[in-house]
């Protein structure tokens, strides 16, 4: 059986790990050791984060729709609540595009809701 | 579709002005927080400050609510061992009004550097003049917001 040496492949993999590691603090981007344990960690962070990205991003729209609502005189839940009783059944991510883009329909829709709140 | 993010550079900024004249202290301050930081407008951007100016005069007329003028202190520390320096609100509201709005205010931003940048934002006056009517600030009614 041939004798193997690992100088290749154990280079390739040390490389492969400190590219992953560019940017990062001090020893992390330097030491293979060292970036070896953050690369791990980075990736465990980014798989999390990929989901944890929908929260937050709706968490934003809600604070916006909630801007966009008090100018015309509701609060956030008064808003959603109107719109379920009018039955509009546009979601939180256009509702607050809506809201930066196009304030007047927003105004509108606001008052749609109001409107569904009286009734 | 792309969510919006407001650019540092695309800010509009407007310059509003807040009579303190018997407003209550924390009342005022969360809501000139909230204008500070942007969370009034439907462009607000976490990482970005959206927030508009805010000149607030007639500090010296703030109004404490209960025992405060007589109990509430202001503590800061210079670092020493034994260095917690007091003092009573109703001393700073005499001798430097303006601070108390503004330590107020400033509590209640983040404390990092995008909260100190939202924090020069804000401009305190004593009495009823104010040296920014060249900005033209539009004067507004604290009290004038949607509950709930």
């Amino acid at each position: 059986m041939p004798r193997i040496k690992r100088s290749v492949s154990a280079r390739k993999k040390r490389r492969t790990v400190l590219e992953k590691a560019k940017g990062y603090y001090g020893a992390k981007s330097r030491s293979y050791r060292a970036a070896k344990e953050q690369v791990q960690h980075s990736l465990q962070y980014v798989y999390r984060d990929r989901r944890n990205k929908k929260r937050e991003i709706r968490r934003l729209w809600i604070v916006r729709i909630n801007a966009g609502a008090r100018l015309s005189g509701l609060s956030y839940s008064q808003f959603m609540n109107g719109l379920k009783l009018a039955g509009v059944e546009l979601d939180r991510k256009i509702l607050s595009d809506m809201a930066i883009n196009d304030p007047a329909s927003f105004a509108k829709l606001v008052e749609i809701s109001k409107g569904a709140r009286a009734a | 579709m792309k969510t919006y993010h407001a650019k540092p550079g695309e800010v509009e900024r407007e310059w509003l002005l807040v009579d303190a004249n018997d407003m209550v202290l924390g009342r005022l301050a969360s809501r000139v927080a909230q204008i500070l930081k942007g969370k009034n407008k439907p462009q607000y951007t976490p990482h970005v400050d959206t927030g508009d100016f805010v000149v607030v005069i007639n500090a010296d007329k703030i109004r404490l609510t209960g025992n405060k003028m007589a109990t509430k202190m202001a503590y800061r520390h210079s670092g020493y061992n034994g260095g917690l320096k007091e003092t009573p609100i109703s001393r700073m509201l005499e001798r430097h009004p303006d601070r108390v709005i503004t330590r107020a205010v400033k509590g209640m931003l983040p404390k990092n550097t995008l909260g100190r940048a939202m924090a020069k934002k804000l401009k305190v006056y004593a009495g009823p003049e104010h040296p920014h009517v060249a900005q033209g600030p539009r004067p507004i009614d604290l009290e004038d917001h949607v509950d709930g």
